[in-house]
Order: structure tokens, then C-alpha cells, then sequence
């Protein structure tokens, strides 16, 4: 049973509009949305990249999935925006904050960087203008095995002929030399009429260049993989990692408790027993 | 004897403001379908959208709508669905988008599905509930929902669905409609 996902509405200051996008994408089905803030560093000024809100502070009450009993899950991602390549710094402390972490290079140069070297979890494809570069197979293939994902975005094309038509030929481009493999679709909603649900977007994969089964793939397990992904980046391969502990935990002695420790305890059925 | 397959799309109109629903009818959704349809894959989609495709059902209190297209080519014309961002009836274009639920090969399966589907909606409404009351009606509401009163048989023997087999639904539907205007 696989769960749909959308990982990328993108974040506005308006929280109440945030609000009913994620209501609207629980409505719809989606059981993992991602809060997308964009970073576009220019030459000209230095821009700090944003911080991650909390998501208690955006959405005080998650709401419940459709056909789920279980609330919404939020994430927060990070998409910089790549025209040159000191703009990714790999050991940069604000990234930590964010759960997913996405590049959208701009050149051929930084697209294999983005594919071979760069630790981010999702390359985003342009779909508003002309692609200014072929996807070779080399760096493709690297990204597939490094098990970074490609991110087609449909809200353009739900916008204009001319966005619909570069989205449908980029993603067919890519689809060319990924064969369908390691692609999420994703909305970059802003309001809420922009979503759409999970099993249109399966059937719009076709118009995309994806077969059947692997634009299943691109809402559903392709989505829960990056989600793992940025999860072992996070970690030592996701199994240990560290957080700093805010305070200093209050020292306490054994005896300050009423109950002795678990395993001192008297076990009920051994007392019955004897 | 062999049957003319089609299949049917469960739709959901999505909108931000509920009250302007009732203003659409079914002529209105087919012409935005058929524009989008012209729209996305031009004279080929168009041709192919002109043979059976029909608006089965619409329910405008819910925004609940039936559409029945050629089971050749269902898929293709599925594709241009997500691309309809307003319909326009009466004059007035409403800003909103179609949500499919479920794909059948009868319209007595979607039926199925929709009355599953209602019963879980109001289920998702009792959290919302501010009074007592309320929630009491949504509870009888929803021990309501049921498919069969006795016309069964009448309905498969209507599986070719030619004619409008949809009165039955829609006195059903009705009676879940009142109850989750109320609800909201």
C-alpha cells in the first residue's frame, strides 16, 4: 500500500493561505506535503537563506488525511536556486534546518555537479523557459545511483500554453535519458486551485513521458525514498546522529524517585507464582 | 451480445467558495471538458471527445459529477482533466478543478463507490461537529447510506446504463446532501 506524496507546495508568508493548502492536499490525499522555500542567491547583494518555520507555528491543527485516520505529515525543504557553484555550500548550517534539500542548476556545468557531487536529495528541472542544456547519460545515471530524484513541477503548466508546452518537452527530454527512473511529480502549488489529486496526476505522468507504472511511482515510492534519502543525509547513514542538547539535563539522584528502576521492581506474576 | 464499453469517471469540482457550486449544471461541465480536451490535444482529442463522452450526473450541492467517455481512448482524455482551472456558466467563470476518485466500468460500481465515498465524508465531519444535535443527525445519516431498497435487481439488469439510470442515486444523494449542508 503506498501513500501519496507532494513535495512541494511552495511557502508563502500568508499562513492562512498556507493553511488551506495543506487542508486541500489532505483533502485530496496526500499523506506527506513538503513546504518549499526557494533561495535564489544573486551576485549582486548577500541574501540569507531562509529560515524554516516551525510547523506548529504555520498550522496549529494538522488536518486529517482522506481515507486515513492519521493527520497530515509537514516537511520543510529548501530549493536553491544554482547559477554558479559557489551558491551550494555543502557544509552550510542553515541547510540542517530543513528536511529536504533541492538544487535547480541552470547550466550544464552545475547539473553534473548537482548529479555527481552535490549532497541534496532532489534536482528540480526547469520547466518556464527552454532547457538551456541536454540531460547526458553520465550524470543521469550517477544521480539514479546515488539515489537522488528529479522533480517535474505541473502548477506551470496549469498556468499557460507556452509554460505547458516547455514543461511537457523538458519532462519528455528527461524521461529520454532517465527511462522513468528516479522522477517525482510535484505540484508547486501556490493556492490552493492549483493541486491536483494524486490519481489525475498518475494519468497526466502519460503526457509526461512516464509509463504506467513508473508515474505510480513518481506520487508514491520514488517520494517516500527521497523522503528516506534526506533522512541518511541527516545521519550516519541513518542510524546514528547527533543533536545538541539544549540545556543541561537536571541531575537527579536515584533516590529522588518514587519508583525504584524496572528491573528491580517486583515482577506481579512472580509473586503469585511463589 | 456484445456491449459498448465505456468508462465512467467519479469526479470531484473542487472550489474555494462551496456556495457558488450550485450554479453549475452539466451542459456547462461538458463544454469545459470538451475545451480542455480541444485545448490539450487539439482536432484528434476533440473527434475522439465528441463520439460517447456525456456528463452522466452531476450533483451540484456536493460537486459530485459523472463522466462517461469511450473506453479506447478514456486514458488520453483523462490526461487533459487536470488542465480545466474554471468553468464558465451563466456568465460567471468559477475558478476550480476536477478531482477524480474513481474510474469504473458501470456507472452502478461508481454508484457503489460514491455512497462509500459520502459516508466517509461525513464520517470526517463528526470531529467538526459543535453541537450534540448535529452529531446525531450525521449519525442516522450515515447508518442511511445504503445501496440496496429492494431495486437490486432493477439495477443490473440497467448495467448497460444507456438510459439515465441515475434517479435512484440521486434520491439518495439528496438525502446525504441535506444532511452535510447541515454538517458544515
Amino acid at each position: 500500500m503506498s501513500v501519496f506524496m507532494d513535495l512541494n507546495l511552495v511557502y508563502s508568508p500568508d499562513s492562512s493561505r498556507l493553511q488551506r493548502l495543506v487542508e486541500t492536499a489532505a483533502h485530496l490525499g496526500y499523506s506527506t506535503v513538503a513546504i518549499n522555500y526557494v533561495y535564489e542567491p544573486t551576485a549582486k547583494k548577500k541574501q540569507d537563506i531562509p529560515a524554516p518555520k516551525p510547523i506548529k507555528d504555520l498550522i496549529p491543527e494538522l488536518p486529517i488525511v482522506q481515507g486515513r485516520s492519521r493527520p497530515i505529515r509537514v516537511l520543510n525543504r529548501l530549493t536553491v536556486m544554482m547559477s554558479d557553484s559557489s551558491h551550494f555550500r555543502a557544509t552550510a548550517a542553515e541547510y540542517r534546518g530543513f528536511d529536504l534539500l533541492a538544487v535547480q542548476p541552470t547550466t550544464e556545468k552545475l547539473f553534473h555537479a548537482a548529479c555527481m557531487i552535490c549532497d541534496v536529495d532532489i534536482i528540480c528541472i526547469s520547466v518556464t523557459e527552454k532547457l538551456p542544456f541536454f540531460f547526458k547519460r553520465a550524470p543521469v545515471n550517477g544521480a539514479t545511483e546515488r539515489g537522488v530524484v528529479f522533480e517535474v513541477s505541473y502548477a506551470a503548466a496549469l498556468r499557460d500554453s507556452t509554460r505547458r508546452r516547455y514543461t511537457i518537452a523538458n519532462s519528455t527530454a528527461l524521461m529520454e535519458s532517465c527511462r522513468g527512473r528516479n522522477v517525482i511529480l510535484s505540484s508547486a502549488a501556490e493556492t490552493p486551485l492549483e493541486l491536483r489529486g494524486p490519481y489525475d496526476i498518475t494519468n497526466l505522468g502519460v503526457l509526461f513521458g512516464l509509463s504506467d507504472g513508473d508515474s505510480k511511482d513518481a506520487v508514491s515510492s520514488s517520494c517516500r525514498s527521497v523522503v528516506l534519502h534526506a533522512e541518511t543525509r541527516k545521519t550516519a547513514s541513518g542510524i546514528i546522529y547527533t543533536v545538541q542538547h539544549p540545556e543541561a539535563p537536571p541531575t537527579k539522584t536515584p533516590g529522588d524517585t518514587g519508583d525504584p528502576p524496572a528491573a528491580k521492581r517486583a515482577k506481579p506474576g512472580a509473586v503469585i507464582d511463589s | 451480445m456484445v456491449r459498448v464499453k465505456s468508462r465512467y469517471l467519479l469526479c470531484e469540482i473542487n472550489v474555494t467558495d462551496r456556495t457558488r457550486l450550485l450554479l453549475l449544471d452539466d451542459r456547462a461541465v461538458a463544454a469545459a471538458v470538451r475545451a480542455a480536451v480541444a485545448r490539450m490535444h487539439g482536432d484528434y482529442g476533440a473527434a475522439l471527445c465528441s463520439i460517447r463522452f456525456s456528463v452522466k450526473y452531476l450533483n451540484a450541492h456536493t460537486g459530485i459529477v459523472f463522466l462517461r467517455f469511450p473506453k479506447r481512448c478514456y486514458r488520453l482524455l483523462w490526461s487533459a482533466l487536470p488542465f480545466i482551472t474554471c468553468i464558465e456558466t451563466r456568465g460567471q467563470k468559477i475558478p476550480c478543478f476536477l478531482n477524480c476518485l474513481h474510474v469504473g466500468g458501470t456507472i452502478r460500481t461508481c454508484q457503489k463507490f460514491l455512497i462509500r465515498y459520502n459516508t466517509q465524508q461525513l464520517h470526517r465531519m463528526i470531529p467538526k461537529c459543535k453541537n450534540e444535535e448535529e452529531k446525531q443527525e450525521i449519525q442516522k445519516a450515515i447508518l442511511n447510506c445504503t445501496l440496496t431498497r429492494g431495486n437490486k435487481v432493477a439495477f443490473e439488469d440497467e448495467l448497460e446504463s444507456e438510459k439515465d439510470d441515475d434517479d435512484d442515486e440521486e434520491e439518495e444523494e439528496e438525502e446525504e446532501e441535506e444532511e452535510e449542508e447541515e454538517g458544515e
